[in-house]
C-alpha cells in the first residue's frame, strides 16, 4: 500500500456512460481514511453507479479511481486483488442461498485468501457475534428476516478485512421496523473507524453518523459539505432544494 | 335482487359454473369416468387378448433386451449429462467463438431428427473407411451410444444454460465483490444454484432419452421394440408382448424420475429436512417416492 499522503479513495475526472447516457460527469472526489461519506441525491443521479465503479462492478470511460494510491480503474489492474480491499453490501442482500449464514461469511476468506477452514470459522463466529447473530450461524438465508440477512451480508464483506466498505441503499428493501438493526451495525462500524461510502435515503443516519455529505445531481457532485453543516445550512441551491423537498 | 354479494351469474356461461364446489364435483366426475374407462379397457385386454402362456415364455427375451437397453441408457445418460453441462457452459462463454460453436452444435443436434443422426453414425461413418477396413466389428451399440449422447448433449446444454440464466445477477456480483475470479464464482456460487434450476429440465430430457432407445431398432439393435416386432410377426399376437413393452419402459422411466426427484430434494437447500449421510439419502428416497405416489 502506498503513502499516507493520499486520500483512501480518490475519484479524478471520472466519466461513465451507459450507452449514450452520461451517468457520471467529471466526478472528482476524495474520501479520507476513517471518513463516513454519505452520498445522497435523487434517484438516477448516479449515486449507485459511483459506488459500483469503486470496486469496478462498472467500468469507467475516462478519469481514474484510486484506492490507497493504486489505480483501480487501470486496464491492467488486478481486479480480484483490488476488490478484496473493498467490501460491498447490496440493496438486495445477495446472500448465497445454498449456504448457511456462517458459510456465507467463510467462503470469501477460504476461497479467495486461502485462509484455513478452522481459522475462517472462528473469525466468522466472532463477526456473527458483532452483528448480533451468533445464534443464527447455521440458518440458511431464507430462514432469516431481511434485517438479519443484511447483517450477515455486512459480516460477509467484513470477513475480507476490507479497507473501505461500500453500502448501496442497504436498508431500502427492508420493512421499516427492520431498518434500525442494520443501521445500528453500520453505526458501530463507523465508530470503530471503518472508512465507509454510504448511499442512503436515511437522512437521520446521514446526519448522525455521516462525516461528510456528498449530494449528487444529474451525474455530478453538486455539493460536498461536512454533515453537521449540510442539514442546517447547505452551501448550494441544489442542496437547499434537496432539503426542501425532503421536508 | 338482494345485496351486492348475491350469487348472481356474471353473465357468461351457465349459472351452475359460478359455484366452485359444483365445478369441483364435475371435475371429479370426469376424472373418475376417465379412470374407470381406462381401467375397464385394460382389464378387458388382459382378460381377452393376452395369452398368458406366451407371456411367460417370451419373458426371458425381453429381459435380455431390457439389460441391453439399461446398459445403453446408463452410459449415454452419464455421458450426455456431463458433456452437456460443459456444452451449456460453452454456450454462455464470454468468448464469442466458443459461444457460437456451442450454439451451432445445439442448433444442429436439436434441429435434425435423432433418426437422421443415428443413420449418419451407423451407416455413414463406417463408409469413410475402405470396404472391410472399419476397425470396429460390431458397430451397433457404440453407434447407438454415440448417437444418443451427441443428441442429448444439446438438450442438457440448453437446460444448463437456462439454469445459469435463472441465477440472479446479484449472485455473481456479490461473489466478484469478495474478490473471487470468474471461475471461482461460477464453481462455488453460480453453478450449484444453476444445477438446481436445471435439474427438472435435465430429468425430463433423460426420460426422453430412455424412450429414444426405441428408435435403435432401425440400426439393428435387439432392443425392446424389436423383440416385440419379432414376436408379433411370428405369433400374430400384439397384445401379449405389448404388456412387457409397457412394463419395461415404465420401470426404467419411473426409476429415472425417482432418481431425479431424489437429486432435486438433495439440491433443495430450502427443504425442511436435513440431508446428508445415509439417513438423509433414505429420507430423500422416501420423500421422492411420496411425491411419485
Amino acid at each position: 500500500m502506498s503513502s499516507g499522503s493520499h486520500a483512501l479513495v480518490e475519484f479524478e475526472g471520472v466519466n461513465k456512460y451507459f450507452g449514450d447516457v452520461h451517468v457520471l460527469k467529471d466526478v472528482t472526489l476524495e474520501v479520507e481514511r476513517q471518513e463516513v461519506a454519505v452520498v445522497i441525491g435523487p434517484s438516477g443521479s448516479g449515486k449507485s453507479t459511483l459506488l459500483r465503479c469503486t470496486n469496478r462492478l462498472e467500468e469507467i470511460q475516462s478519469g481514474e479511481i484510486r484506492l490507497g494510491g493504486d489505480a483501480i480503474s487501470a486496464p491492467d489492474a488486478d481486479v480480484n486483488r483490488l476488490r478484496q480491499r473493498v467490501g460491498m453490501v447490496f440493496q438486495s442482500f445477495n446472500l448465497f442461498p445454498h449456504m448457511t449464514a456462517i458459510e456465507n461469511i467463510m467462503i470469501g476468506p477460504t476461497e479467495v485468501k486461502g485462509v484455513p477452514e478452522a481459522q475462517a470459522r472462528e473469525r466468522a463466529e466472532s463477526l456473527l457475534d458483532d452483528v448480533g447473530l451468533d445464534n443464527q450461524a447455521d440458518s440458511y438465508p431464507h430462514e432469516l428476516s431481511g434485517g438479519q440477512q443484511q447483517r450477515v451480508a455486512i459480516a460477509r464483506a467484513l470477513a475480507m478485512d476490507p479497507e473501505v466498505m461500500l453500502f448501496d441503499e442497504v436498508t431500502s428493501a427492508l420493512d421499516p421496523e427492520l431498518v434500525g438493526e442494520v443501521l445500528d451495525v453500520m453505526r458501530d462500524l463507523a465508530e470503530e473507524g471503518m472508512t465507509m461510502l454510504v448511499v442512503t435515503h436515511e437522512m437521520g443516519f446521514a446526519r448522525e453518523v455521516g462525516d461528510t455529505i456528498t449530494l449528487m445531481s444529474d451525474g455530478r457532485i453538486a455539493e460536498r459539505t461536512p454533515a453537521d453543516q449540510f442539514f442546517d445550512q447547505p452551501r448550494t441551491d441544489r442542496g437547499k432544494e434537496f432539503l426542501r423537498r425532503l421536508l | 335482487m338482494s345485496d351486492a354479494y348475491s350469487e348472481e351469474s356474471t353473465g357468461e356461461g351457465p349459472d351452475f359454473l359460478d359455484d366452485d364446489a359444483v365445478v369441483r364435483r364435475i371435475g371429479e366426475l370426469i376424472a373418475g369416468l376417465f379412470t374407470l374407462s381406462v381401467l375397464g379397457f385394460l382389464a378387458w385386454i388382459l382378460a381377452t387378448q393376452v395369452d398368458y402362456r406366451l407371456l411367460r415364455s417370451v419373458f426371458p427375451r425381453f429381459v435380455e433386451a431390457f439389460r441391453l437397453v439399461v446398459f445403453i441408457v446408463v452410459v449415454s445418460s452419464v455421458a450426455s449429462v456431463s458433456l452437456g453441462t460443459l456444452m451449456g457452459l460453452a454456450r454462455i462463454s464470454s468468448s464469442p467463438l466458443t459461444g457460437r460453436i456451442a450454439k451451432g452444435y445445439v442448433e444442429f443436434f436439436r434441429g435434425t431428427p435423432l433418426l437422421f443422426q443415428l443413420f449418419v453414425i451407423f451407416f455413414g461413418i463406417p463408409r469413410l473407411w475402405p470396404p472391410g477396413q472399419f476397425p470396429i466389428g460390431d458397430w451397433r451399440v457404440p453407434a447407438a451410444i454415440i448417437g444418443l449422447t451427441l443428441n442429448h448433449i444439446a438438450y442438457v446444454a440448453e437446460a444448463v444454460r437456462g439454469g445459469v440464466g435463472a441465477v440472479e445477477d446479484g449472485q455473481l456480483e456479490a461473489a466478484r465483490s469478495l474478490g473471487m475470479s470468474k471461475v471461482q464464482a461460477m464453481r462455488k456460487i453460480v453453478l450449484p444454484q444453476a444445477w438446481r434450476n436445471a435439474l427438472p429440465a435435465i430429468g425430463n430430457d433423460q426420460i426422453i432419452l430412455v424412450k429414444d432407445t426405441s428408435l435403435l431398432t432401425v440400426i439393428a439393435i435387439p432392443e425392446i421394440m424389436s423383440v416385440f416386432r419379432n414376436i408379433n410377426s411370428n405369433q400374430l399376437d400384439p397384445w401379449t408382448p405389448l404388456v412387457w413393452v409397457c412394463l419395461f419402459y415404465l420401470l426404467v422411466t419411473m426409476s429415472m424420475s425417482l432418481a431425479v426427484s431424489i437429486l432435486e430434494r438433495r439440491a433443495d437447500w430450502s427443504a425442511d429436512d436435513e440431508v446428508g449421510g445415509l439417513r438423509g439419502l433414505l429420507s430423500s428416497i422416501g420423500k421422492g417416492l411420496g411425491r411419485r405416489l
